[in-house]
C-alpha cells in the first residue's frame, strides 16, 4: 500500500509530457524573440499567396488577362473566373483557395498585435513588430476586402464585439487605416532585410487605401491619398530605374523603385512556379527547361497585346511592351508550331514578366523564382497623378507622367506626338491613366482593384476579355466574389443570407 | 420396481471395478497421453500413458472425468471392458489467457468474446492473423484492402465507435499491447485469436479497449512428449479481375463522337461526318495526335498493364520444436520464412523470424517464463503511381521505354510517367521487430498469485528510395536524381504488477486482483531527401555524393507518451451458476493536458448458467447461458499534444520562422468514452452439437474526439474536439453445428451473421453538419467524411442522380437554373430535391451510406476418413461505395481510359441505357457530381476452399510420424458482386489477388 502511494505520486510525473519539436502557443507569444520569428513566417505565409496558380487568380477575368483557351476548357469552376457565369458561385474552389489562404495570416498578426499589448520587454524592436505585424494585417485585410467587400475584423482584444461576423464597410477601413497609422509610426525608413516592411510602404498602401476605398466606406479621401503619395515623391528616397527592362532582370532584384517585393529563389520552397503558370505549352512540348515553357494559366487580352493601330494599348517605341509580353516563340533557333489538340492560344502573345532565364536549360521552369513587385514606385507615381487630377490639378498630373512613367517608356526622351497633353480633361485623364496604369502595371496584381474602384470593370471586361465577352453573362454584382460556401458553414456568425447579392449558394 | 433400484444400488456401492481404456484425440485419431481421468465427484485420478492407456479403479456405475489441455472435457460411463474415450479438440484450447498483468481463465471473460482456434486459423494459408480470421468471428469486418505483397487487412469490431481516431482495436500478443504491424505476427505461432467485444470483456484494457481487444495467445508446448511440426505451403497468385477497358479502335470511335456531338450542338444542322473525317485526317487534329492516327489505321492496340505485370508466386515455412514437463516447465521454439512475389514487377515481400515461448518452475512456488519473438520483413516496392497510370494508359501509344510521360491526344502529360521507366525506381523497406515479454509469478500459498511482467517492443523499420535521373520524375522536378532514407523507431515498453487471490468457500468461489502499470512509448523518425547525383549506379546508398545540398530535405521527430492505470477486478460465481465481474480501471495519460489526464472506466457483467440448474438437468439443452454487461471504455487515439496550438521553426525564405501547423490547440481535451451495455445468450443441445451465441449491443458513444475543420477566419484549420455522440447499435449471431458426427464421417458447418446500425446524435453546439473539405484545391466538400446530425457516420453525400436526360425532358429541365450547366439529351439530369427549380447546394443530400447492413461468413467442413473438404466464404450485403475509378472511366470524353459500358453510351438511337452520351467540353454534369456511380458493394466470396488428406495411423507408425496432412487451398476462387471495380472490399486502387496453394502439416 505504501508503495502504491509512492508510486502515484512519481505517476503524476511519468504522465507529463512535453512537445520535444514544437513551441507551445504560450512559448512562442511570450517574448520578442519567439514573436519575431513568427513575424517572419506570416512574411512568408503572405508572399506564398501570391506565388503559382493562386497568385493569378484575381488577374483572371480582367480586361488585361484571361485563361489560356485549353484551361479554360478543362476546368469549369477556373473557367468561371473568366465566363462569370453559373460557375461562379460560392462553392468556387479556385476562389475558396484564396480565401482560405489569407485568413490564416490575418489572424496570426493579429495575434502578435494583441500579445504585444501585454509584452513587457523594453526597446525600440516591440515597436518595429507592432508596425509590421500591423501592416500585414492592413495589406490583407484590405486586399480581401477589396474583392468581397464587407469582412469579418479579427482583432483578440475587441474579439467579444466583433466575433466573426462581417463588419461594416466603414469600420473595416477605419480599422486598415488606423493599423497602417500604427505602421508608419513605427516602421523604420529602410530595412537591411528586404522581406521586412518599411515606412515607406506603410505611407504608400495607406495613400492607396485613401485611393481604392469603396465610395460605400466614407473612407476615400482624394486629398489624403495625394498627401502621402506626396511624401514619398518629395522624401526622394524612391527613383525609378532607368531602364524598364532592369525591373525584370532577376540579377537587379530590391531596386530604388522597389517600395515592397515579395522574395523568391529558385530554391523549392522559395521558388514561385509563376513561369510554369504563364508559359506557353509549345515551348514545353519542346523542351521541359525551356525558360519560357509553361502551361498558359494566364494570357494577355487581345487588347492588352495588340498595337493601338488594332485595336490595343501599345504605341510605337513604347519599350515597355516587349518587355511585359512575349511575341516570339523561337527558342535555341526552333521555331514551335501549334499542336492541332491544344486550345489555340498557345502560340499567341505570353506575359512574359515573370519569365526568370536563370532556369534556362538546368531547372524546369517550375522552379522560377524572380521576385514579384507588391509595390514599386512607378505606381505611387501614376497614383499620385491620379489623385492631382482628381483634385484639380489636372495639368500637373499630366506632367508628372510625362516626366515620369512615359519618358522611362521611351527610353529617356518621349518623342512629342507620345507626350499627354496637358489641356485634357479630367475626364479624358481617367480613360487615359486606366491605359497607362496597364502598360505600366500590366500583370502584377492591381488591375481587378483599378477595375472595381473606376466602377469600369463589368463595361471593360466583357469587351476585352475573351471568355467573358463569349460567355456575355457579366453583371453589376460581379464587383465582388461570393464568399466561399464552407466559410459560411463553418462561421457561426455568417448566414446563407449574408452571401453578398446576386450569387447562389452552390 | 423400487426394489430392484434399491438392490440395484446397493449392488453398485458394494463393488469395485477396473476401468481400462485407451483415449485418442478426436482429429487425428492418435492416443492422448496425460489426459487426466478422475472419478467423478472424488479426487481420486490417474492419468493415461504415452499410448493413452489408463486403469483405474472405480465403483461400478460411477462415471469418469476425461479431462486434457486442448481438449474438451468429457465424462463416461466407468465400464470394465476396455473403453474408447474419443476426445473432442476444444474450441478454446487454453483454459487461461494472460490479458495486461493479469493472468484469467477463459471462462472467467463474462463479455462478448469472439474466439478462433489454432484450427481454424490453419484452414487458411495466409500470412498474417487478420486474414486467417476473417469472417470468422460475429462482429469483426476484416477487409483486405492492401492486396500488395505484405500488405495487411483492416479490422473493425463493432462498426464505427470512433469517429476519426483509433478505430482500430488494439492487440495483445501474450499480455503485450501493441499498435501497428501486425502483419509481423505469423499465424503458424497462433495458438489462438480472441476477440473481447464489449466494455467487460475490454474492462482490463478500458482505457484503450472502444474499439476492442484481439488477444493473441501464442503456442505453448504441450505436456508429453517432445514434438516436431513442420507447416509449408507454397501458391501461385493471379489477379481475380481486371477492369474491360476500351481498345485504341473503341476509343477513336468514343472520341469522335465526343468531338462531334459537340461540334453539332454548337453548329446545329452541321453535317457530321465530314467534320468526323477532318478529324481523322492524317496529320493529327484537335481530337486525335498524328501518332494515335497512325496506331487507329494500322489496327492496333496497346496494352500497358501487361508490361508490368508478372505471376505472384508465395511461400511460407514454419518449424516448430516444443515440449512440456510435468511439472509446469515447457518450451516451444519455431522459425519461420515467408517469400511473396508480387504480381507487379520488381515487388516483392519477405519475412523470416523465430519465436521462444518458455515457462520454467524454480521453485514450486515460483514461476518464471518468455515469449519471445523477433521478425525480419524486407520488402521491395513497386513505385505507387506506376499500376493506375498503366492500367489507364491511352491504348493508341506504342508502347515504348524511351518517352518519360504518357501521352494523349499527342500531349505528353505531366503526370503520367512512362510505367515502363518507372520500374527503375529502386524502392526498399525493412523492418527488425523483437516483441518479448517476460514474467515471475510467486504463488506463497494456494490460490494467491503475484506477478509482475515487464514487456518490451522494440521496432526499427526503414525505407529507402531511388528515383534515377532520366525518369519523368527526375526531369519534371528538376532533381536530376533523388533518394530518401527515412529511420523510424519505436521503443515501447510495458511494466504490469498484480495481485490476485482466488479462493472457493463451498460453492462460492471469489476472485481478486489489483494491479498496477506503467507504459511509455517512444517513437522517433529521420528523413533525408537528398537530390542530385552524378550516377545512377549507387542508388540510394551514397547520399555523400549528391551535389544539391541546398536542396537537401531533412526532418526528424521525436514523440514520447505514457499511461498509468490501476485496476481492480473482483469475480463472484455460485456454485457455476450465477457470475458476476467488477472491474474499475483508472487510467491517466500525457495525451491530454492538465486536469484532464485521468480516467474511470468502470464495468460490471453478470451471467446464469441455467444450464447448471437442476430442472434443466436431463434437457435437452447441454448449455443455456444468459450474459448482460455494462461498462465504459475509453479511448485517446489523438495526434500528440492537441491540447496545444504548436509552431514549429522553418528555414524558408532566408531564414528560420516559426509556423502554426494549423491546429488550434484544445486545452479541455478529454477521454473519448464509450458505453456500452451488451445482453447474450449461449445456447447448446445436443451434447453442444449444435451451439448458438446470440449478443445484442447498444454503445453510447459520447465526448468523441474528432477533428474539426475550422472557418478560415478563425486563423487555423482545424483543433481536435470532444465533439459529438454517437449511437451504435448491433446484433451478432454464432452457429456452429456437428452435424454428422461419426467415426468415418464428419460434417461441421458454422455461421455468422453481424449488423450493426450507427447514427451520430449530436454535434458540437447547434450545427447539424460538418463538412470533410478536400480535392485538388482541398476547399470542396467530397462526397464521403461528411458528419450528419440522426444520419450514419459513413454516409454518402452528394447530388442525386435522377436520369439520363431524353428529348421528352427538354421542356422540364428549361425550367431549372442548373447553374451554369446545360442539360442536352444523353447527359445526367441531378434530382431538384426541393423543388424550387434551381439546383444548389439544398439539393445535395446523404444519399446513403457504405455500412453493410449485414456482414459475416459461412464454412463448412466435411472429413471422410483421412479426406477433407473445407470451404470459407465471407459476405457483405447492402454496403454502399463510391466508385471512384468507374466514374472516372465513364467521362465520355474519349481523352482519357474508358469503361466498357461507354459502348453503351446514349445516342440518338440508343436511348434506353444508363451511360451518358459522349461529350468532349465542359458544362454538363458528370458522373462524379452526382451519386452515379455509387454502387452495391455487397458481394458472397469463397475465400478459401480447401481439399486435405490426413494420413492414419499404421503408415503414420512406420514413418515415425505424428502427423501427416497435404493440402491444397484455393484462396478468393470467386466473388460475386454487382460492384464495377476491382473489388467490393479491396477497392479500386489496385486488384484483389487470387491464389491457388499447395501445402504441407507434418509432426514428428
Amino acid at each position: 500500500m505504501a508503495l502504491l502511494i509512492v508510486l502515484s505520486g512519481s505517476c503524476k510525473k511519468f504522465i507529463e509530457e512535453e512537445p520535444q519539436t514544437a513551441l507551445t502557443e504560450e512559448q512562442v507569444f511570450s517574448k520578442l524573440d519567439n514573436i519575431e520569428p513568427l513575424l517572419l513566417g506570416l512574411y512568408t505565409s503572405w508572399r506564398n499567396t501570391k506565388k503559382d496558380r493562386g497568385g493569378f487568380m484575381f488577374t483572371l477575368g480582367s480586361d488585361e488577362a484571361q485563361q489560356g483557351a485549353y484551361q479554360v476548357q478543362t476546368d469549369d469552376r477556373q473557367a468561371g473566373l473568366d465566363r462569370y457565369n453559373g460557375f461562379l458561385t460560392a462553392s468556387n474552389t479556385a476562389l475558396a483557395q484564396q480565401w482560405d489562404s489569407r485568413w490564416p495570416v490575418i489572424a496570426a498578426a493579429a495575434r502578435i498585435i494583441y500579445s504585444l499589448s501585454l509584452n513587457t520587454e523594453e526597446g525600440a524592436r516591440k515597436n518595429t513588430i507592432l508596425g509590421e505585424a500591423s501592416f500585414i494585417r492592413a495589406a490583407l485585410d484590405f486586399e480581401v476586402s477589396q474583392y468581397w467587400g464587407e469582412i469579418p475584423l479579427i482583432d483578440q482584444a475587441k474579439f467579444d464585439e466583433y466575433g466573426t461576423r462581417r463588419q461594416p464597410l466603414p469600420l473595416v477601413y477605419q480599422t486598415i487605416i488606423s493599423d497602417l497609422e500604427t505602421a508608419v509610426q513605427y516602421l523604420p525608413e529602410t530595412q537591411s532585410d528586404k522581406r521586412r516592411a518599411t515606412k515607406g510602404a506603410a505611407i504608400a498602401l495607406l495613400g492607396k487605401v485613401y485611393l481604392y476605398a469603396p465610395e460605400a466606406s466614407g473612407a476615400r479621401d482624394y486629398a489624403k491619398a495625394r498627401d502621402q503619395f506626396k511624401l514619398l515623391v518629395d522624401g526622394g528616397r524612391y527613383q525609378l530605374v532607368s531602364n524598364y527592362a532592369d525591373l525584370w532582370d532577376p540579377s537587379k532584384p530590391n531596386s530604388t523603385e522597389s517600395i515592397y517585393e515579395f522574395q523568391f529563389n529558385n530554391t523549392y520552397p522559395d521558388n514561385n512556379q509563376t513561369q510554369w503558370q504563364m508559359g506557353s505549352r509549345s515551348l514545353a512540348e519542346i523542351d521541359q527547361y525551356c525558360y519560357f515553357g509553361g502551361y498558359d494559366l494566364m494570357v494577355p487580352t487581345q487588347y492588352c497585346y495588340s498595337d493601338a493601330g488594332n485595336g490595343g494599348i501599345w504605341e510605337n517605341g513604347d519599350l515597355r511592351k516587349n518587355e511585359s509580353i512575349r511575341y516570339d516563340f523561337t527558342y535555341k533557333g526552333r521555331t514551335p508550331t501549334l499542336n492541332p489538340s491544344f486550345g489555340g492560344d498557345e502560340l499567341d502573345p505570353h506575359v512574359k514578366k515573370y519569365e526568370d532565364p536563370r532556369t534556362d536549360g538546368m531547372l524546369s521552369f517550375w522552379l522560377s523564382g524572380k521576385n514579384i513587385f507588391y509595390m514599386r514606385y512607378a505606381d505611387v507615381l501614376l497614383c499620385y497623378a491620379e489623385t492631382l487630377n482628381e483634385t484639380g490639378s489636372t495639368s500637373q498630373g499630366v506632367d508628372l507622367v510625362n516626366n515620369t512613367i512615359r519618358k522611362r517608356a521611351w527610353g529617356g526622351t518621349l518623342p512629342a506626338a507620345n507626350m499627354w497633353n496637358a489641356g485634357m480633361s479630367a475626364a479624358e485623364f481617367r480613360t487615359n491613366i486606366l491605359d497607362e496604369r496597364m502598360r505600366e502595371l500590366c500583370f502584377e496584381g492591381w488591375r481587378r482593384m483599378d477595375l472595381i474602384r473606376t466602377g469600369k470593370l463589368v463595361d471593360l471586361v466583357k469587351q476585352r476579355n475573351k471568355w467573358t465577352k463569349q460567355s456575355g453573362t457579366i453583371q453589376a454584382f460581379h464587383n465582388r466574389y461570393p464568399i466561399p460556401l464552407q466559410e459560411i458553414k463553418q462561421n457561426d456568425d455568417i448566414e446563407e443570407s449574408d452571401q453578398n447579392p446576386g450569387y447562389l449558394n452552390n | 420396481m423400487a426394489l430392484l433400484a434399491i438392490i440395484f444400488s446397493f449392488d453398485v456401492h458394494a463393488q469395485n471395478l477396473n476401468a481400462t481404456g485407451q483415449v485418442t484425440g478426436k482429429d487425428d485419431g492418435l492416443p492422448v497421453p496425460g489426459v487426466s481421468v478422475t472419478i467423478k465427484g472424488t479426487t481420486q485420478g490417474v492419468s493415461t500413458d504415452v499410448d493413452g492407456k489408463f486403469t483405474i479403479s472405480a465403483p461400478s456405475g460411477s462415471k469418469l472425468v476425461f479431462t486434457a489441455v486442448g481438449y474438451q472435457t468429457i465424462e463416461a460411463d466407468a465400464a470394465g471392458a476396455p473403453m474408447k474415450i474419443v476426445l473432442p479438440t476444444s474450441s478454446n484450447n487454453l483454459t487461461e489467457v494472460t490479458v495486461v498483468g493479469v493472468t484469467i481463465k477463459k471462462g472467467d471473460l463474462t463479455g462478448s468474446v469472439g474466439s478462433v482456434d489454432e484450427k481454424v486459423l490453419k484452414e487458411r494459408p495466409v500470412t498474417n492473423v487478420n486474414q486467417a480470421i476473417q469472417g470468422r468471428v460475429s462482429g469483426v469486418l476484416i477487409q483486405n484492402n492492401d492486396p500488395r505483397p505484405g500488405g495487411g487487412s483492416s479490422i473493425k469490431i463493432r462498426g464505427n465507435n470512433s469517429i476519426q481516431f483509433g478505430s482500430n482495436p488494439i492487440y495483445v500478443v501474450d499480455g503485450q499491447v501493441i499498435e501497428g504491424g501486425f502483419n509481423t505476427i505469423n499465424p503458424d505461432d497462433v495458438a489462438s485469436v480472441d476477440i473481447l467485444k464489449d466494455a467487460s470483456a475490454t474492462a482490463l484494457y478500458g482505457s484503450r479497449g472502444a474499439n476492442g481487444v484481439v488477444l493473441i495467445t501464442t503456442k505453448r508446448a504441450k505436456k508429453g512428449e517432445g514434438k516436431i511440426d513442420y507447416n509449408a505451403w507454397a501458391g501461385v497468385q493471379s489477379f481475380t479481375r481486371n477492369i474491360p477497358y476500351l481498345n485504341a479502335q473503341q476509343i477513336v470511335d468514343l472520341r469522335s463522337d465526343a468531338y462531334a456531338n459537340r461540334y453539332i450542338d454548337e453548329n446545329p444542322g452541321a453535317d457530321r461526318n465530314a467534320y468526323i473525317q477532318s478529324l481523322l485526317a492524317p496529320g493529327g487534329s484537335a481530337a486525335f495526335g498524328a501518332g494515335e492516327l497512325e496506331v487507329y489505321r494500322a489496327g492496333q492496340s496497346y496494352n500497358w498493364l501487361d508490361q508490368i505485370r508478372q505471376t505472384g508466386i508465395q511461400q511460407n515455412h514454419t518449424m516448430s520444436f516444443s515440449k512440456g514437463s510435468e511439472d509446469g516447465s515447457s518450451a516451444y521454439v519455431s522459425f519461420n520464412y515467408t517469400d511473396q512475389k508480387g504480381l507487379l514487377k520488381t515487388s516483392n515481400y519477405k519475412r523470416f523470424g523465430g519465436q521462444v515461448n518458455l515457462d520454467q518452475k524454480i521453485k514450486p512456488w515460483l514461476k518464471i517464463g518468455t515469449n519471445t519473438n523477433f521478425t525480419r520483413t524486407e520488402e521491395r516496392y513497386i513505385d505507387g503511381g506506376v499500376f493506375n497510370i498503366a492500367s489507364n494508359a491511352n491504348p493508341l501509344l506504342p508502347i515504348t521505354d524511351t518517352i518519360p510521360y504518357l501521352s494523349w491526344k499527342g500531349i505528353q502529360s505531366q503526370d503520367l510517367y512512362n510505367p515502363i521507366r518507372s520500374l527503375n525506381i529502386d524502392g526498399r523497406g525493412n523492418q527488425n521487430r523483437l516483441l518479448t515479454t517476460n514474467y515471475v509469478v510467486a504463488t506463497p500459498m494456494p490460490g494467491l498469485n503475484i506477478r509482475s511482467g515487464f514487456s518490451v517492443e522494440a521496432r526499427n523499420q526503414n525505407y529507402f528510395n531511388y528515383v534515377p535521373r532520366d525518369l519523368g520524375q527526375s526531369l519534371r522536378n528538376s532533381t536530376q536524381g533523388s533518394a530518401t532514407h527515412r529511420k523510424e523507431n519505436w521503443m515501447n515498453w510495458q511494466w504490469d504488477n498484480s495481485v490476485s487471490y482466488e479462493k472457493a468457500y463451498g460453492k462460492h468461489n471469489i476472485q481478486g486482483a489489483l494491479s498496477f502499470g506503467l507504459t511509455k512509448n517512444d517513437y522517433d523518425y529521420n528523413q533525408v531527401d537528398a537530390w542530385g547525383f552524378a550516377t545512377d549506379d549507387f542508388s540510394y546508398k551514397y547520399l555523400g555524393g549528391a551535389f544539391l545540398k541546398d536542396r537537401f530535405v531533412l526532418g526528424s521527430d521525436f514523440v514520447t507518451n505514457s499511461l498509468v492505470s490501476y485496476v481492480a477486478r473482483f469475480n463472484y460465481n455460485y456454485d457455476n451458476k450465477y457470475f458476476a465481474t467488477l472491474t474499475g480501471r483508472y487510467d491517466g495519460s500525457s495525451r491530454f493536458g492538465n486536469g484532464n489526464k485521468w480516467g474511470l472506466f468502470p464495468s460490471l457483467a453478470l451471467a446464469y448458467n441455467i444450464a447448471r440448474e437442476e430442472f434443466m438437468q436431463g434437457s435437452k439443452l447441454s448449455t443455456l447461458k444468459l450474459r448482460a454487461g455494462y461498462g465504459i471504455a475509453g479511448n485517446q487515439n489523438i495526434p500528440n499534444f492537441a491540447y496545444r496550438s504548436l509552431y514549429r521553426p522553418t528555414f524558408t525564405n532566408g531564414s528560420v520562422t516559426y509556423v502554426s501547423d494549423g491546429r488550434l490547440g484544445n486545452p479541455s481535451l478529454r477521454w473519448e468514452k464509450q458505453k456500452q451495455l451488451n445482453v447474450g445468450v449461449d445456447l447448446g443441445i445436443l451434447d453442444n452439437r449444435i451451439t448458438l451465441n446470440a449478443d445484442y449491443f447498444i454503445i453510447h458513444n459520447d465526448d468523441l474526439l474528432m477533428q474539426r475543420t475550422l472557418s478560415a477566419t478563425t486563423g487555423f484549420t482545424n483543433r481536435i474536439d470532444n465533439v459529438g455522440s454517437l449511437l451504435n447499435k448491433g446484433l451478432e449471431l454464432n452457429l456452429n453445428a456437428q452435424i454428422i458426427n461419426q467415426k468415418d464421417l464428419q460434417w461441421s458447418f458454422s455461421a455468422n451473421i453481424s449488423s450493426y446500425r450507427n447514427r451520430i446524435t449530436k454535434l458540437y453546439g447547434n450545427v447539424d453538419a460538418i463538412y470533410n473539405y478536400g480535392g485538388f484545391t482541398g476547399v470542396e466538400i467530397q462526397r464521403e467524411g461528411n458528419l450528419f446530425l440522426n444520419k450514419s457516420l459513413n454516409s454518402i453525400y452528394t447530388y442525386k442522380f435522377e436520369k439520363i436526360a431524353q428529348e421528352s425532358d427538354m421542356a422540364r429541365t428549361a425550367q431549372i437554373d442548373y447553374g451554369g450547366r446545360t442539360i442536352r439529351p444523353g447527359d445526367i439530369i441531378p434530382v431538384d430535391v426541393n423543388g424550387d427549380n434551381k439546383i444548389d447546394d439544398a439539393d445535395r443530400i446523404v444519399v446513403g451510406n457504405t455500412d453493410p447492413k449485414f456482414y459475416g461468413g459461412f464454412a463448412t467442413d466435411v472429413s471422410y476418413k483421412g479426406f477433407g473438404l473445407n470451404a470459407v466464404f465471407n459476405y457483405n450485403v447492402g454496403g454502399k461505395r463510391v466508385n471512384y475509378l468507374y466514374e472516372s472511366l465513364l467521362g465520355g470524353t474519349g481523352e482519357y481510359a474508358a469503361h466498357e459500358d461507354e459502348l453503351n453510351r446514349w445516342t440518338p438511337t440508343n436511348t434506353n441505357t444508363n451511360i451518358p452520351r459522349a461529350y468532349r467540353g465542359s458544362g454538363r454534369y458528370g458522373a462524379g457530381e452526382t451519386d452515379y456511380s455509387v454502387q452495391s458493394a455487397a458481394y458472397l466470396r469463397l475465400s478459401a476452399l480447401t481439399v486435405s488428406y490426413n494420413f492414419n495411423g499404421a503408415f503414420m507408425k512406420k514413418a515415425k510420424m505424428s502427423n501427416l496432412r497435404l493440402y491444397l487451398t484455393g484462396s478468393n476462387l470467386f466473388t460475386a458482386t454487382g460492384y464495377k471495380g476491382y473489388d467490393p472490399e479491396g477497392g479500386d486502387g489496385y486488384p484483389t489477388a487470387k491464389m491457388i496453394v499447395a501445402g504441407v502439416n507434418v509432426g514428428f
